[in-house]
C-alpha cells in the first residue's frame, strides 16, 4: 500500500509539455472517439515511461500518477464518460507495474512494461471488433431494433448484423447531421434503417424488439435516458455495448455534467439568448441507472449490471481506486 | 521545416482599440488584462487563435507593451495550453496612435508571410479560424484582387449586441458574397431611410442587404493588405479601409467579402460597458464553448455549478445564510458573509464581502473588501478598491483600481479614480465633474461614450444616466478663437471704461485683435455689442440701467463706428438678445436696454420690427419677456404718435 501514500512526482517539464499537447489535441478535437483518445494516452503514458530515468516501480508509479492527475484535473468530464479509458489505462499500468515488480524493485522494469503495454494495445485495438463479433447472437432476422444517435462503436455492430436481415429504428441524436449521416452509411450496407426524432422513441418503443446502445452506454449523450425509461416500460431489452476499456473505478461525480454551447435548444441569433430572465440549459450527457440496463456487451461477452463489479475489480487493483 | 512554416495560419492581434470607452479602468492597464468573466481578454483571444488552428500570433501593443510582455511569458512558464501549439510574438510600437499605423508598421516590419487572420483582443469567439482562412484563399483563387473576408455573426434587431454598438449595414452580391456597400450607424440612429445606389442593383443579379450583423472585429487578410494601408496614409481605422476599398475599387484594385457564421459559432467583441456585460453574460452561459470560465492555464476545472447559472470556486467561502440568486460567477478565495444578496454578478478573486451586502448586476474585480450594509447595483469595481460601511454605489458607477470609497458614500454614476502622482487614494471626480468628463470624452473620442448600463438588461435604456446626452454635444459651442476676442475685447473695453481712455484708441484696439484672430467684421459688431454689455463693471453694480446708460453714452464713437448699416444693426440687436440670455445681471432687462440703445440712437424702429420677426420665428427665450413686449408697445404707441404728428 505504502506505493499509493508517497507524495506525487514531480513530472519533468518534457512530460509536462506533453500532456499539455495531449490536453490541447483533445480539447481541440483533434483526437476524435474513445478509442483513440485511449490509444493516444497509452502512448504518451508509454513515452513517460521509456524516456524517464526511473527504473523502479516505485519511482515509475509515482511519474505515472503525476500525469495521471494532471490529465484528470484538465479532462475531468472526459475521463468520467468519454475516455474513462485512459484513467483506467494508468491503473493497469500501475498494477501490471507492481505485478511484474514486486520483491524485486531494483531491476529495470522498461523492458517488460514495454511487452506489456503492446499486449494492451492489441487488446484495446482489437476490443470493438470483438465486441461487434457477438452481434449475431444478440440481433435476430426480423427483428425490429432501436438506437439512439450516432456511434462508431454502435455502426460496426450494426453493420456486424447486417446478415440478420433486421429492420433498424434510428432515433436522432443531439447532433442530427451525425445521426442521418450514420443512417446514410448503414442504409448503405444494407439495413433498412428508418430515422425518427428524438420525440417519438417512447411511441415506436412499443413495437421494438431490442435497443442497442454505444457511445458510452452508462454515461452518454444526452437523451439517452428517454430511451432507457421508454424501453423499461415497455420491458423492451437494452443492450449497451462497452469496450472494457470504458469501465472506470474512480469517476467524481460532482461535476458529473458539463454544459455545452446552449445553441442547440436556443439560436443566438435571438435576443432573448442573452435577456437576463433566460437561462438555457445544453448538459452534454446523461445517466442511464443500471437497472435500465438489460446487458452490457464487453469484449469479453455478455453479462449483466450485476456482475459488473466483478469485471472492475478483475481489470484494477482496489488499491489503485485512489489516485 | 521551411515548407511547414509556410503552412502556418498567421494570426495578428492588435492589443488596442484606440478609444477611451473603457477609461479610467484601461487608462494604466492594458486593454488585454482586463477582466471578463473573471478571464483577461489577451486569455480568451490566445485561447480562441489556438483552438481556431493558428501557429503563429503576432501581439501588437500600443501601450502597456511590456505588462503583455510580462505575462505572455508568465502564461509560457505555467504551460498555458495554447503555448504548445503556438508561437507568440509580442511587438511593442509607442508611435502607433490608430490600427493604420499599426498595419503600416507590420507591413515595415515585413511579418507577414501569406494569408493572415486580423482580429484585435476585446474580440471573442470559438470560430475555427484556419478553415475560414482557407476559405478566404479560395475567394482569392477567383478574384486576384480580394483583400479581405470580413466576418459577421448574424443575430435578431433586437439583440444587445446591436442594439448597444453601431449597427452595421451591409449590401453584398448574394452569389459571390462580394461587399457592396458597408455603412455603420450612430447607436440608437434615428434614420430612417438608406441610400442605395442604383448600379449596385443594376449591375447585379441578385443583391443581399443585411442589417443585422455583428462585428466581431475579425477578418480575414490577403498579403496585399498591410501595403495597402501603407500607401494610402488616410486610412486609420478598419472602417477606413473598408469604405477606401469600396469607394476606390477600381483603382486600388481591391475588392471585400464577407461571411456569416453559422448557428454554433460565436463571435462578439467587447467594445463598450454594454457588450461588456453581454459578453460576460454569454461566456458564463457558455455560448462561447469551448471558451468558458475555465480557459486559462491548462483547464484546471475549478468550478462548482451551483444552478442557474451560478459557479463558485471551490476554494471560495460562502455563508450559510448568504443567498446567490442568479447569473453569479465567484472566484477563488473570495469570502462572502452572512445575509449577503449576490446576483447577476461577477465577483474575482480573493474579495471579501462583507454582512448584510446586496451586490447586483455589477462586475468587482481582484481583491476587493466590502464592508457591511453595502449596496452594489449596476457598478464596476476594478481590483484593490475598498468600500467601507454604509456605501450606496449605484447606476453605473465605475470605480478604477486601488480607491477608499469612504463609509456611507453615495454614488450613482460617478467615476471614480486614483491619484497616482500623489500616491493618496483619493476621490477625484465628484459628481458633477463626472458630467463634464464625458463631455470630453465625447469630443476627443470622436466617438460616442456608452456608459454603463443603469439597469442590468433594460431593453429600452440603451444609455446609462452617465451616457444619455452626450450624442448632442453642448449645442455650438463658441470657438476657440472668436471666445478669445471676446474676451479680448471685453477687456480692452472694461479698462477704457475705467481709464477714460479716448474712443479711438479702443477702436484701434479692437480692430487689431480682430485681425489677429480673424474675425469678420459682422462677427466684431456683434461682439463689440456683446463685450459692452459684459463690462465686469455691470455684474458689481446694483443699478445696472444706470450703469449701462452710462456705458451707453461713454462708448458711443464706439458704437457709432461699428453700427452703421441696417444689417450691423441687426448684428448688435443679435448680440443684446445673445447677452440677455447669457448674462445673469441683464435678465428680464431686455426691453430697458433696447429702450436705451433706441435713445441713443444706435437702432432704429424698422430693424426693431424685423428683430423681433426673427425672435418669432426662431422662438427665442426673450421673445416673450414682458419687458420686451412692453418695450414693442411703446414703439408702436411711439410711431403711431409721430405719424399722428405728421
Amino acid at each position: 500500500m505504502f506505493l499509493y501514500q508517497g507524495p506525487v512526482k514531480e513530472l519533468d517539464d518534457k512530460f509536462v509539455t506533453l500532456i499539455g499537447k495531449f490536453v490541447a489535441d483533445i480539447k481541440h478535437g483533434k483526437i476524435r472517439g474513445s478509442t483513440n483518445r485511449v490509444l493516444a494516452m497509452v502512448t504518451l503514458l508509454e513515452t513517460i515511461i521509456t524516456e524517464s530515468q526511473y527504473t523502479t516501480a516505485l519511482e515509475l508509479c509515482g511519474a505515472i500518477r503525476a500525469a495521471g492527475r494532471q490529465v484528470m484535473a484538465a479532462l475531468p468530464n472526459e475521463l468520467g464518460v468519454e475516455g474513462s479509458g485512459e484513467s483506467l489505462q494508468r491503473l493497469v499500468l500501475a498494477a501490471g507495474a507492481r505485478r511484474a515488480t514486486l520483491g524485486t524493485a531494483q531491476h529495470d522494469l522498461r523492458e517488460p512494461l514495454r511487452d506489456y503495454i503492446a499486449e494492451l494495445r492489441g487488446e484495446l485495438e482489437s476490443s470493438i471488433s470483438s465486441i461487434c463479433g457477438q452481434a449475431r447472437e444478440h440481433v435476430h432476422g426480423d427483428e425490429l431494433i432501436l438506437t439512439y444517435g450516432a456511434s462508431a462503436i454502435t455502426e460496426k455492430f450494426l453493420r456486424a448484423a447486417a446478415p440478420r436481415k433486421y429492420k433498424l429504428i434510428l432515433a436522432e441524436g443531439p447532433d442530427p447531421t451525425e445521426s442521418h449521416a450514420m443512417a446514410n452509411r448503414l442504409s448503405a450496407a444494407g439495413v433498412p434503417v428508418t430515422v425518427i426524432s428524438a420525440a417519438s422513441i417512447y411511441a415506436v418503443m412499443s413495437r421494438v424488439n431490442k435497443a442497442a446502445l454505444g457511445g458510452g452506454a452508462v454515461l452518454s449523450e444526452a437523451g439517452l435516458f428517454s430511451v432507457t425509461l421508454a424501453a423499461r416500460h415497455y420491458r423492451v431489452p437494452v443492450l449497451a455495448l462497452v469496450p472494457l476499456y470504458k469501465l472506470c473505478p474512480i469517476h467524481d461525480l460532482t461535476p458529473f455534467n458539463s454544459s455545452g454551447s446552449p445553441h442547440t435548444a436556443l439560436s443566438y441569433d435571438h435576443h432573448e439568448a442573452t435577456s437576463d430572465n433566460v437561462h438555457v440549459y445544453a448538459p452534454m450527457y446523461d445517466f442511464a441507472p443500471p437497472d435500465h440496463v438489460t446487458l452490457f456487451i464487453t469484449n469479453l461477452g455478455g453479462s449483466s449490471p450485476s456482475y459488473m463489479y466483478r469485471m472492475l475489480s478483475e481489470l484494477y487493483d482496489p488499491s489503485d481506486y485512489l489516485l | 521545416m521551411e515548407i511547414d512554416k509556410e503552412n502556418v495560419v498567421q494570426a495578428v492581434v492588435i492589443m488596442d482599440t484606440f478609444n477611451n470607452h473603457f477609461s479610467p479602468i484601461c487608462d494604466n492597464k492594458p486593454m488585454g488584462l482586463l477582466q471578463v468573466a473573471g478571464i483577461p481578454l489577451i486569455d480568451f483571444a490566445l485561447e480562441s487563435l489556438s483552438h481556431g488552428g493558428v501557429g503563429e500570433v503576432i501581439l501588437f501593443c500600443c501601450k502597456g507593451g511590456q505588462k503583455i510582455k510580462d505575462y505572455v511569458r508568465s502564461c509560457i512558464d505555467n504551460k498555458a495550453i495554447w503555448s504548445v501549439t503556438m508561437e507568440v510574438q509580442v511587438m511593442m510600437s509607442d508611435t502607433c496612435q490608430t490600427m493604420g499605423d499599426v498595419m503600416r508598421e507590420i507591413d515595415a516590419a515585413g511579418l507577414i508571410r501569406g494569408y493572415f487572420v486580423l482580429t484585435t483582443v476585446n474580440s471573442i469567439s470559438n470560430i475555427h479560424f484556419g478553415s475560414l482562412l482557407e476559405q478566404h484563399k479560395q475567394t482569392c483563387k477567383k478574384d486576384k484582387g480580394a483583400a479581405m473576408t470580413l466576418v459577421y455573426k448574424k443575430v435578431s434587431w433586437e439583440h444587445p449586441l446591436i442594439a448597444s454598438d453601431k449597427p452595421t449595414f451591409l449590401a453584398a452580391d448574394a452569389n459571390t458574397k462580394k461587399v457592396l456597400m458597408h455603412q455603420k450607424y450612430k447607436p440608437k440612429s434615428t434614420e430612417k431611410s438608406i441610400n442605395l445606389p442604383l448600379e449596385i442593383v443594376l449591375n447585379h443579379s441578385e443583391v443581399k442587404l443585411h442589417h443585422n450583423l455583428v462585428d466581431a472585429s475579425i477578418a480575414l487578410c490577403s498579403p496585399s493588405v498591410p501595403p495597402l494601408f501603407s500607401d494610402n496614409f488616410d486610412f486609420q481605422t478598419r472602417d477606413d479601409f473598408i469604405h477606401g476599398i469600396l469607394i476606390n475599387e477600381e483603382i486600388l484594385a481591391s475588392s471585400l467579402y464577407y461571411t456569416l457564421l453559422k448557428g454554433n459559432q460565436y463571435a462578439a467583441a467587447v467594445t463598450n460597458w454594454k457588450t461588456y456585460q453581454t459578453v460576460c453574460h454569454d461566456v458564463l452561459h457558455n455560448w462561447t464553448y469551448p471558451l468558458s470560465i475555465d480557459t486559462g492555464l491548462s483547464y484546471q476545472n475549478t468550478y462548482f455549478d451551483m444552478g442557474n447559472h451560478n459557479f463558485r470556486n471551490k476554494n471560495s467561502t460562502l455563508s450559510r445564510s448568504s443567498s446567490i440568486v442568479e447569473n453569479v460567477l465567484i472566484g477563488s478565495k473570495t469570502v462572502i458573509n452572512d445575509n449577503t444578496v449576490v446576483t447577476k454578478s461577477m465577483i474575482g478573486k480573493k474579495c471579501v464581502i462583507g454582512n448584510n451586502v446586496t451586490i447586483k448586476g455589477s462586475h468587482i474585480m481582484n481583491n476587493v473588501v466590502i464592508k457591511d450594509n453595502c449596496n452594489i447595483v449596476n457598478s464596476f469595481i476594478d481590483d484593490n478598491c475598498t468600500i467601507e460601511e454604509n456605501s450606496v454605489v449605484e447606476n453605473g458607477t465605475i470605480i478604477a483600481s486601488n480607491v477608499v470609497v469612504q463609509a456611507g458614500s453615495q454614488l450613482r454614476g460617478n467615476i471614480l479614480e486614483s491619484t497616482e502622482a500623489e500616491r493618496e487614494k483619493t476621490l477625484m471626480k465628484s459628481t458633477s465633474e463626472s458630467t463634464e468628463w464625458e463631455n470630453e470624452s465625447s469630443g476627443s473620442g470622436g466617438d460616442d461614450f456608452i456608459g454603463f448600463e443603469k439597469t442590468w438588461s433594460d431593453s429600452e435604456s440603451c444609455y446609462s444616466s452617465d451616457g444619455s446626452d452626450e450624442s448632442s454635444l453642448p449645442d455650438s459651442p463658441i470657438p476657440e478663437d472668436t471666445n478669445i476676442f471676446l474676451q479680448e475685447v471685453i477687456d480692452s473695453l472694461a479698462r477704457g471704461y475705467e481709464e477714460k481712455l479716448k474712443n479711438d484708441y479702443l477702436i484701434l484696439e479692437i480692430n487689431s485683435s480682430r485681425y489677429a484672430y480673424n474675425i469678420q467684421l459682422h462677427e466684431v459688431n456683434f461682439f463689440v455689442v456683446r463685450a459692452l454689455l459684459s463690462i465686469p463693471v455691470l455684474a458689481e453694480t446694483k443699478n445696472v440701467l444706470s450703469t449701462v446708460k452710462d456705458i451707453l453714452k461713454y462708448f458711443k464713437p464706439v458704437l457709432s463706428n461699428y453700427i452703421k448699416t441696417k444689417s450691423s444693426i441687426m448684428d448688435c440687436l443679435r448680440a443684446v438678445e445673445d447677452s440677455c440670455i447669457k448674462c445673469q445681471w441683464l435678465e428680464g432687462k431686455c426691453g430697458q436696454i433696447l429702450h436705451l440703445l433706441y435713445e441713443a440712437d444706435v437702432v432704429d424702429e424698422d430693424s426693431l420690427i424685423e428683430w423681433r420677426q426673427d425672435l418669432e420665428e426662431n422662438e427665442s427665450p426673450i421673445a416673450n419677456q414682458p419687458s420686451l413686449v412692453k418695450f414693442f408697445e411703446w414703439i408702436e404707441e411711439a410711431s403711431e404718435e409721430s405719424d399722428e404728428s405728421e
